[in-house]
């Protein structure tokens, strides 16, 4: 049980790193991300690709993986910076699928379909299986720790107002004077960063990745993690996360309770209840659990 | 590629495609041209008409039109049910919310379906009919009929916008929902009226779509992608730019498996969104600002 | 299951599994607690149509050997998660069979991706996995025995089919391929086969996406290269389109797939007159053998598409290894399963038969629904047989079993 549970909690470590990740490019600049999977995607094969196959040492890799995603960030932001959040949205779902179709095909630098495994861990076979989980939860957490600390600074830096300042009102923002793309740029280089972060992580945690396990749903879940949390608060991105595990857990417990259902069913009621609660969370609290306190001055 | 000939015959593949994207992106077009936001479930709604065709046609014995019927009944009354319960009481919060609570929704639609009917594939009971070839490009009578069945319900929205009051009525607020305000017409029933269009029109092509491929829980998600990209190039919130943008969209994949690779087909989708957004924010035939 | 130490962090979340552990309870029959396998099937996403069966086949095992006493006495349980094809869910769904139900062997998983994900878990943990992929990198997993996969090498599988095309007379072949872990080697292989003979080509190499819904423009190329067989090596959604489209465009020549994208699902889903001719193949028993017999009679006359018969043996497997053992640990059952999967023993198909055997103390030698099952020292199965089967009128008729 408890192998399980650190497991879990590992995972929601990693949620709470991309939830911290697309806060800043969400929450705080408004940018609605919809393709953060693709990001994801890119740190881990980062990582897996120079830790496993050049051999260089994993904090290298894990940084290498941040600068991989904060360049896909880039590109991203130069392509979309002058387009309106509905259009955002559906051309970064576009953007996460086309990585992973890239991974699935392009088999001399991903490994395709097979994807990549044995990649390295840290003390990996070193120690005890349990003892790998329990080092990598304090890892993982205490990479969350750190992101929330920086970003939570840069949130109530010069540079996150500005920031806000877009995300409330672009145009106002640039008739004072701000360059606009280029803090959106930015933004999006950090927010890409701390989620090619965690997709380094990820990657090193279960030792192999696959394009299939970077699905779509995996932005749904972030993007629920954000919700219940509060879109803008760094804190609420870190409850969201271990709120959205729970909820992935908890279901499976609950739907083995319930009789007189085939196993199908009890995967679609799972299912459905994931759903279900993302629609009463935004029922419920559209601004989250944890909404950001407002300023009612703003600075220049 | 020498000859005319193969040129021709991926242009006609590529309209096959785009006729079954049409209704779909269509249907999107209409909700977001009226209620301002990306319904993201019309690939749930499609495949919810799917599968009411099939209880017509199948269950009940009824003839492909009439299945039709249904599938743009039932999938329409879905809709704006889920409209009025799930997505009406958020919009105060701002389109973004609602958009991502239909995400949600096409969840939700999804799994509900596999627990009714499980993951099994089905099909419709109609024979499959051999291609037509004229001279030396092949047809095929089921995929030229669902072209018609595609044009005319397209035909039948372009009417009912254009002639009739109601038709004027959505239009007045799709341009302008304050000044249609003053003017008397009620925007509540504008919006029901184009959530049960839009989505009744979603689950139509859905059973086009799978009267041409299968029925299962997934089968409006796997066009999820091509049909955005379609109205997103149409122009959103354009219904002539859903139609145009869906045969540019078909014709795009179609010529994008046969010189590149049949593996990038969504990369070519999100490709054409990239290059007409880039050229033209707006897309085709849709309005700035 | 081995613990290294309690540490007060683990102690602290011990207590939260003792909130949790409501869920678990391993009720005991009698007096002896009932021993638990896992399983992991696709239930839902692109492996959703084959889970329930194969989770079914699981199940239907497991009635049978309960009802025949059991392992020594034991009853046998089996906890089952869904893996959503998605190998980050199905990490998750085999922490908690592991960690929290405490399986000792885990089955029926699909997707390759999800098996070689989930596949250091279990040697970790010292417990068996049976599985059904395919791609040929599982077996080459430092896996310490611990994987037993009754799918063919994907080499041999492809191998034995173009050896069968060419006996058909096969020359020129169409290869149209999902994108998968063993596209590109099928191709190799194909490739390798059919120049080695007289006339013979691949006229052609296409690899689809998955999701891939339309195929016009593939079935044209299909019939500019005027070929005598074109080879569907897809699933069960895009191999259902394929054969429509090639009907519709008048595709007169041979159709070949293997036999799980066609199955009796698909005489639902196509007229009689699209299907007819399609020659499907898949691992199988001797033609000879009581196991073949069986699998006409024991899924009540329905043809058992070839991933359930794999995880009926799966889960047999594993109960008879735990029986023979005396033990159902992990580490028992993977050091007994060859021993009554192959050797000197009495031949058994069923695990009902197996147990009482072996209860008696007398050595068995299980042959399974999808074939001898006998393992190689990597865990890959041997010696099998290949049944290849034409659909005609709704049903599969054998062609020949070789």
């Amino acid at each position: 049980m408890e192998a399980y549970l650190t497991a879990m909690l590992v995972f929601a470590g990693i949620y709470a790193l991309m939830a911290l990740g697309l806060n800043v490019i969400w929450g705080l600049t408004g940018m609605v991300n919809l393709g953060l999977v693709g990001f994801f995607a890119v740190g881990a094969y980062a990582s897996a690709l120079l830790t496993k196959y050049w051999l260089w040492p994993m904090p290298l890799g894990w940084a290498a993986a941040g600068l991989a995603a904060a360049l896909a960030g880039a590109v991203m932001a130069v392509i979309v910076a002058r387009l309106r959040g509905d259009y955002l949205a559906i051309v970064t779902l576009g953007f996460a699928e086309v990585v992973r179709i890239v991974a699935s095909n392009e088999v001399w630098l991903t490994n395709g379909t097979d994807g990549i495994s044995g990649i390295p861990g840290p003390w990996r076979g070193a120690v005890s299986p349990q003892a790998f989980n329990l080092i990598f939860l304090g890892i993982v957490w205490a990479a969350v720790g750190i992101a929330f600390l920086l970003l939570a600074r840069a949130s109530h830096s010069p540079f996150g107002r500005v920031l806000r300042a877009v995300r409330e009102d672009e145009e106002v923002a640039a008739v004072a004077g701000k360059p606009v793309l280029w803090f959106k740029l930015r933004a999006f280089c950090l927010g890409a960063a701390v989620l090619g972060l965690a997709g380094a992580l990820y990657a090193h945690y279960n030792a192999y990745i696959a394009p299939e396990g970077f699905a779509p749903l995996l932005t749904i879940y972030i993007v629920l993690a954000l919700t219940a949390g509060g879109v803008g608060a760094m804190r609420g991105a870190v409850l969201g996360a271990l709120i959205v595990l729970l909820l992935l857990e908890g279901t499976r417990f609950l739907a083995q309770e319930i009789p007189g259902v085939t196993p199908v069913q009890k995967a679609a009621l799972r299912e459905s209840i994931i759903a279900l609660s993302l629609i009463l969370l935004l029922r419920v609290r559209p601004q989250g659990l944890i909404p950001e306190r407002t300023r009612t001055r703003a600075s220049p | 590629m020498a000859d005319w000939r193969d040129l021709l015959q991926v242009l006609v593949n590529g309209l096959m495609t785009g006729s079954v994207l049409m209704l779909p992106a269509i249907g999107f077009s209409c909700i977001f041209a009226v209620l301002r936001y990306p319904n993201f479930a019309v690939a749930g709604f499609a495949t919810v008409g799917a599968f009411a065709g099939w209880v017509a046609n199948v269950q009940w014995g009824l003839p492909v039109g009439l299945a039709l019927l249904a599938a743009f009944l039932v999938a329409g009354a879905v809709g704006l049910a889920a409209e009025e319960t799930a997505l009406k009481p958020l919009r105060p919060a701002g389109p973004l919310t609602v958009a991502i609570a239909s995400v949600a929704l096409t969840l939700l639609l999804e799994n509900i379906l596999r627990f009714v009917f499980a993951n099994d594939l089905r099909g419709y009971d109609l024979p499959v009919l051999r291609d037509w070839r004229f001279e030396g490009i092949r047809i095929n009578p089921q995929q030229a009929m669902n072209v018609g069945y595609a044009v005319a319900a397209a035909s039948a929205l372009f009417a009912l916008l254009a002639f009739t009051r109601l038709g004027r009525a959505m239009r007045a607020v799709a341009d302008n929902p304050a000044l249609a305000d003053i003017k008397g017409v009620d925007p509540g029933r504008i919006a029901r009226v184009a959530v049960f269009l839009g989505a009744g029109l979603a689950g139509f092509g859905g059973m086009l779509i799978g009267l041409d491929t299968s029925i299962d829980p997934l089968t409006g998600f796997r066009v999820i992608l091509s049909v955005f990209a379609a109205a997103v190039v149409g122009g959103l919130g354009s219904i002539p730019g859903a139609a145009l943008g869906a045969l540019v969209v078909g014709v795009g994949e179609e010529m994008a498996s046969v010189l590149l690779s049949p593996a990038y087909r969504t990369v070519t989708a999100f490709l054409a969104i990239l290059l007409v957004l880039t050229i033209r924010p707006e897309g085709l035939l849709g309005r700035r600002g | 299951m081995t613990r290294y130490g309690i540490s007060r962090r683990a102690a602290l979340l011990g207590t939260g599994g003792a909130v949790a552990s409501f869920a678990i309870g391993g009720r005991a029959f009698g007096q002896a607690p009932a021993v638990v396998f896992g399983a992991l099937p696709p239930l839902t996403g692109a492996g959703g149509p084959y889970g329930p069966a194969m989770l079914r086949a699981i199940q239907g095992v497991v009635e049978e050997a309960n009802a025949a006493g059991g392992i020594r006495g034991r009853q046998i349980r089996v906890v089952a998660e869904d893996d959503q094809t998605n190998p980050d869910a199905g990490v998750r769904g085999a922490r908690k069979l592991i960690d929290v139900d405490r399986v000792t062997a885990l089955m029926g998983t699909w997707a390759s991706s999800v098996t070689t994900a989930v596949a250091p878990l279990c040697w970790e943990n010292r417990i068996p996995l049976f599985t059904v992929s395919g791609a040929d990198s599982i077996t080459l997993l430092p896996h310490q025995g611990f994987i037993f996969r009754t799918q063919p090498n994907s080499r041999l599988q492809i191998a034995t089919g173009a050896d069968f095309l060419i006996r058909q007379g096969a020359r020129r072949i169409f290869h149209l391929a999902a994108q998968s872990p063993f596209a590109q080697s099928s191709q190799d292989v194909l490739l390798e086969k059919f120049r080695a003979v007289q006339g013979g080509a691949v006229a052609g190499y296409i690899v689809y996406e998955r999701d891939k819904t339309a195929f016009r423009s593939e079935v044209d190329q299909i019939l500019r290269a005027r070929v005598d067989t074109v080879f569907l090596n897809g699933y069960l959604p895009d191999v259902t389109i394929l054969l429509r489209e090639l009907f519709r465009a008048g595709f007169e020549g041979r159709r070949f797939t293997p036999a799980y994208a066609v199955n009796q699902t698909t005489f639902q889903t196509l007229p009689n007159e699209v299907t007819n001719g399609v020659v499907t193949w898949q691992p199988s028993p001797d033609v000879n053998s009581g196991a073949f017999r069986r699998l006409q009679t024991r899924f009540g006359n329905v043809e058992v598409d070839p991933y359930s018969a794999q995880t009926h043996d799966h889960a047999t497997l594993a109960i008879l290894a735990a029986a023979q053992a005396g033990d159902a640990s992990g580490v028992a059952i993977r050091d007994h399963v060859r021993r009554i999967a192959s050797g000197q023993g009495e031949v058994v198909d069923n695990v009902a038969d197996g147990l009482r055997l072996i209860n008696a103390g007398r050595a068995v030698n299980f042959d399974g629904a999808s074939g001898p099952v006998d393992f190689d020292d990597r865990g890959d199965i041997r010696g099998t047989k290949f049944r290849y089967e034409r659909a005609e009128n709704g049903r599969f008729v054998v062609m020949e079993i070789t």
